[in-house]
């Protein structure tokens, strides 16, 4: 999914206007004319320039506005799996506190292993195995808190 | 000699080593699968590290990231599938050695080389860094300025595709770096509220979702399978010595500009490989072998990558100023580690400075042996179809991101930065650069501001001191030359035009 330089170049040039009205209301240093909005602004005056400077070139290159799709935008299994990647990373954010992380992470690697294609023969077993070297390696060896499952006592 | 034997002391402990060999295995592993580099490889590494003392958490990015390094040849001479892209400027000779029923004598040259690069780089950056670190003590707001300036202009220039998209990068990467309440006027910036933001954005897990979720999302849109592997040949040392002998100035060649390349800010392993295989072409007695299974090219370019990475600590350590994006991470570590990387580093831990030079040359050593037995076990690691290894990777992401802080924040950060990276790398805009602006953005920014607050807001004192202002014509050249010597091209062809 790519954006053209035409487009790309003026959504820069309204990124780097964003920022530095985003910017007008930083405070100074007490006594200083510089303080919180210095590098803002100089990150917006350096970023309208580029815009400017791509969207004047692909002017020249008779450029146009718009999307170019790529051929994965019209293949409908290749969005679904992107998209079971990302909402498996939510699943997680909003699962693992209530389910724990074990069972959260086991649902993460196989239905991720399914959808991609893996033989469920092997995935049911490697997704086991990678959850609890997982769980052990992080949770037990190194002291990380991940989130407990009641029903699971003997992980921990 | 009191520092080196404590050094020593610190490095050539059980529990360290352990920590280097399996890192090792690790970096073997990651650099060994196509399409996962070295950068993942430490990124994934770093919230483990986040639990170890200071010296084994450096000694495991160390380890992992030579041993991916050479790893990345791997699959590109036995696929022709580079594993990273320092492994691609050379594949196609690489590969050819194995059609030809040589590819041990391949890998075999490029861990031989690699090894020897590495060292060479390593010798470099014991000798020349304390040097440096003397002449950085004398350093003001003003020259550090131009330094963080010089480092992302270098990134912005070397970055794959035009500068001005490496700049959008960059741009990304600054504007990210200015979220928190870590500013000359300590008032919270862009936190909407979030008491999370108030810290800024971490950098870890930005970082994991910048180079590792987004690999992930790109690799299950373009799902390949691997051919299988064909492997052979007459001994993997057998026909290094031979090499040795008969292209020994080229191994000189390619570690030393793989190491000043390697120390340049903002360029790294994969540029150092590209362009000493041009180089090593351009010179060559042989040019028209290149490309048909001509090892010389190997030689030379696989000398310079791990050369590279050694050379990219120079900066690192002596300036605080990242040569690469792994140094980048590297930098991020050693803060949370409580060590702050620049030339006082030098005076208030020295053994640990020596400690890291020592796991270097370890590190090179070590690639022999395991170099070895991966070569030997390469159809294993790559028998894995990346069907079932990416979703344990991600897996892995998931609780890296969320360890750093013990916080789901984390998690939401590397997705976000996931979706971003993905986005950037579909429209060719580099990654690079954006996280060297996230690392290099608050002392870019307290740099700036004190500097103008020390000058009342002349832009000539920038250029008052005599090492500011040779900095600062550097800087401006960087810029200036591209930009001429595009006008004359320009020129050239509108009066041949004409």
């Amino acid at each position: 999914m790519r954006v053209t330089d035409l487009t790309l170049g003026c959504l820069v040039i309204l990124a780097g206007i964003a920022i530095f009205i985003s910017a007008i209301d930083f405070t100074v240093i007490p006594g200083q004319s510089y303080g919180a909005g210095t590098m803002p602004r100089a990150i917006a005056f350096a970023t309208v320039g580029t815009g400017i400077f791509l969207t004047v070139k692909a002017l020249l290159a008779k450029g146009r506005f718009g999307l170019e799709l790529e051929e994965w935008v019209f293949n409908r299994g290749s969005l679904l799996r992107i998209g079971m990647i990302l909402a498996l990373i939510v699943f997680y954010i909003a699962g693992a506190p209530i389910l724990g992380f074990a069972p959260t992470a086991f649902l993460i690697l196989i239905v991720a292993m399914l959808v991609l294609g893996t033989r469920p023969l092997i995935a049911v077993p490697v997704s086991l195995v990678a959850t609890v070297a997982i769980q052990q390696s992080f949770g037990k060896l190194l002291l990380v808190p991940l989130p407990r499952s009641d029903f699971l006592p003997f992980l921990w | 000699m009191t520092i080196l034997i404590e050094a020593a002391a610190l490095v050539f402990q059980p529990q360290v080593i352990l920590v280097i060999l399996a890192s090792a295995a690790f970096g073997m592993f990651v650099g060994a699968i196509p399409g996962l580099t070295a950068t993942m490889a430490t990124a994934l590494l770093v919230p483990v590290t986040f639990f170890m003392d200071p010296v084994p958490a450096i000694a495991s990015i160390v380890t992992a990231t030579a041993m991916a390094i050479f790893a990345g040849d791997i699959p590109g001479t036995l696929l022709r599938m580079p594993g990273t892209p320092a492994s691609a400027a050379y594949v196609q000779d690489a590969y050819a050695m194995t059609r030809k029923g040589n590819s041990e004598g391949a890998l075999g040259a490029s861990l031989v080389f690699s090894a020897i690069g590495g060292i060479f780089g390593t010798i470099v950056l014991m000798t020349s860094s304390p040097v440096l670190a003397d002449i950085a003590l004398k350093f003001s707001s003003f020259e550090y300025f131009w330094l963080v300036v010089m480092g992302l202009s270098c990134a912005v220039f070397v970055s794959p595709g035009s500068p001005a998209r490496g700049l959008i990068s960059l741009f990304i990467g600054l504007f990210a770096a200015t979220v928190g309440i870590d500013n000359p006027a300590g008032v919270p910036r862009y936190t909407f509220g979030s008491i999370e933001l108030y810290a800024g954005v971490q950098f870890i897990p930005a970082m994991i979702g910048l180079f590792a979720v987004s690999e992930i999302l790109r690799s299950v849109l373009n799902r390949t399978e691997m051919p299988a592997v064909q492997s052979g040949g007459g001994g993997i040392f057998k026909q290094q010595i031979a090499n040795i002998v008969k292209y020994p100035f080229q191994v000189v060649r390619g570690s030393a500009l793989g190491t000043a390349i390697g120390a340049l800010p903002g360029a790294g392993a994969d540029i150092a490989a590209w362009i000493s295989y041009a180089i090593s072409k351009k010179f060559s007695r042989e040019p028209e072998k290149f490309g048909s299974g001509h090892v010389e090219g190997l030689v030379e370019s696989g000398a310079s990558n791990n050369a590279a990475m050694s050379g990219a600590w120079i900066p690192a350590l002596v300036f605080g100023i990242p040569g690469d994006s792994i140094t980048a991470i590297v930098i991020g570590v050693l803060y949370i580690k409580g060590i702050n990387p620049g030339p006082m580093v030098f005076i208030n831990d020295p053994q640990m400075i020596y400690a890291v030079f020592i796991v270097f040359l370890l590190a090179n050593i070590m690639m022999l042996p395991l170099g070895w037995l991966a070569i030997k076990g390469a159809g294993t690691i790559l028998s894995i179809p990346q069907r079932t290894l990416m979703p344990i990777i991600l897996l892995f992401c998931i609780v890296g991101s969320f360890a750093i802080n013990n916080s789901p924040f984390g998690i939401v950060l590397m997705l976000i930065f996931g979706i971003v990276g993905f986005l950037m790398e579909e429209n060719d805009i580099p990654i690079a650069p954006a996280i060297l602006g996230l690392v290099l953005g608050p002392m870019l920014e307290q740099n700036f501001v004190t500097s103008m607050i020390k000058s009342q807001g002349s832009f000539i004192a920038f250029f008052e001191r005599p090492i500011a202002a040779g900095l600062g014509i550097a800087t401006l050249a960087i810029w200036c030359i591209p930009l001429l010597l595009m006008l004359v091209a320009r020129r050239g062809k509108a009066s041949d035009d004409i």
